[in-house]
């Protein structure tokens, strides 16, 4: 899968998750910039992460999923994306 | 900086008092705060103790930002011994600080990871933050049915919060304490289904549980599917000598039927029970064939001591039936079990809550009561 592929899979998901329209999301979208991402929203989006590219995140990596730059480096390190 | 889970330890006492600082100025309910203590007050890791607590820190440098408790217990799970984990107290910066969204998350899969086999319960109801954490990840869940028999109708009415939450409500309530209707509804729908039990039972206040406790957890525990470990030593633990509670062992003609552990606590302004004097059966074991003598002679304890009104859960369907023979009626639970994945499936079929066996001297044991 190419990292274009990958981010625009990613940002399809954050954004469904998150409610918001896929435009709104970017590679800084984080908690603190989006109002639906609280811990709940955030649980959503681990659960829906893990289907989407039929992965676990181990609980550290839980940890890193701060914003979307990170999501996007940590699913191309587990999904193997070049 | 990466937050790590670990063992709270003696010098991180300093980072979960400023932890619950941040919780307390983010105006979180007092109740929600960690222990300020490495080591457990309620069940401390001792010797060999086959029941305990651990608690755990999620750690960014210096900082807390959260933190769980697992306590470890002996369990009956088809007929075979096994340790099996409680999760309990969760809390997470994130309550607050949207930063730290992930904790709460994290620390579950951390302690999945270190226990797969565990349980959640009680949790206040399924719309917590906990429960609803929990369905989000298919877990699943189940209220353990609530039983509640009134002795005295009037301060009852008077009393109760669930009656008050609106001005009707509380108007009808004091109507029905002042005239006597409330009294004639009360006691109409709680003999509805009473049953007398005709066979004589004995009764008596124990200090300690001794081998005869032992003899009847032997007897008793693969009767159940799921039952946490209820031999002397485990409850000399939970129900030590000395403490407010009443140990009551119920036999007919010298033979061992089982037992109960009972409170009755005066309230004062309580949240749910206002100043009523609350009997509480808090834990019982005995064959399910049994548990009928073993309610009944809870309850007629417990309206000797005075009670205006005794409250119980059980899982158990069998039990269920007893309480209600014996003149209880059931009421909204908030009190939830939630298996983890790997306990759902060594559960297998039977896993329906009324073939398992909780109480609420499962879990966090009786607290609030």
């Amino acid at each position: 899968m190419t990292t274009r592929l990958l981010n625009e899979r990613i940002f399809a998901v954050v954004a469904d998750v998150m409610e918001v329209p896929a435009a709104k999301v970017t590679p800084v979208s984080s908690p603190e910039t989006m109002e639906t991402w609280d811990s709940v929203h955030h649980l959503n989006l681990v659960l829906a992460l893990e289907q989407e590219f039929n992965l676990q995140f181990e609980p550290e990596e839980i940890d890193q999923l701060k914003d979307v730059q990170h999501i996007l480096r940590i699913i191309a390190t587990k999904s193997g994306a070049n | 900086m990466a937050i790590t889970i670990q063992p709270y330890t003696e010098d991180m006492v300093s980072a979960v008092c400023a932890f619950n600082e941040v919780l307390e100025a983010g105006a979180v309910p007092p109740e929600f705060r960690f222990p300020e203590s490495s080591v457990p007050a309620w069940l401390p890791p001792v010797g060999n103790r086959r029941i305990y607590q651990k608690y755990y820190l999620a750690v960014e440098g210096d900082a807390v930002r959260g933190g769980f408790i697992l306590k470890y217990q002996d369990f009956s799970l088809g007929a075979q011994i096994r340790r099996i984990a409680y999760y309990h107290l969760p809390l997470s910066q994130g309550i607050v600080n949207k930063a730290y969204a992930g904790v709460g998350v994290m620390m579950l899969r951390s302690a999945l990871k270190l226990e797969p086999v565990l349980f959640a319960l009680g949790m206040g109801g399924f719309d917590r933050p906990l429960p609803l954490m929990l369905k989000a990840m298919k877990w699943k869940l189940a209220a353990v049915p609530f039983f509640f028999r009134v002795i005295h109708p009037g301060p009852f009415l008077r009393e109760i919060s669930a009656l008050k939450r609106s001005p009707a409500m509380r108007l009808g309530a004091q109507f029905a304490g002042r005239t006597g209707v409330g009294w004639f509804a009360i006691h109409a729908a709680q003999r509805f289904r009473q049953r007398a039990v005709n066979i004589k039972t004995q009764t008596g206040l124990v200090s300690e549980f001794g081998s005869w406790s032992d003899d009847l957890w032997r007897e008793c525990s693969s009767t159940y599917a799921f039952i946490g470990s209820r031999d002397s030593a485990t409850l000399n633990i939970l129900y030590p000598p000395g403490k407010k509670f009443f140990c009551l062992r119920v036999t007919r003609d010298s033979s061992l039927l089982g037992w109960a552990v009972l409170l009755n606590t005066q309230m004062h302004g309580n949240k749910y029970f206002g100043n009523l004097c609350v009997g509480s059966i808090v834990d019982c074991l005995a064959a399910p064939q049994h548990a009928e003598y073993i309610v009944q002679a809870a309850a007629e304890f417990l309206v000797r001591q005075g009670c205006d009104l005794i409250v119980t859960n059980h899982s158990h369907g069998r039990w269920g039936v007893a309480l209600t023979r014996s003149g209880f009626l059931s009421g909204p639970s908030n009190f939830v079990f939630a298996p983890s994945p790997a306990l759902a499936d060594a559960l297998g079929p039977t896993q329906a809550i009324s073939e398992i066996y909780l109480t609420r001297g499962d879990g966090d044991g009786p607290v609030n009561l």
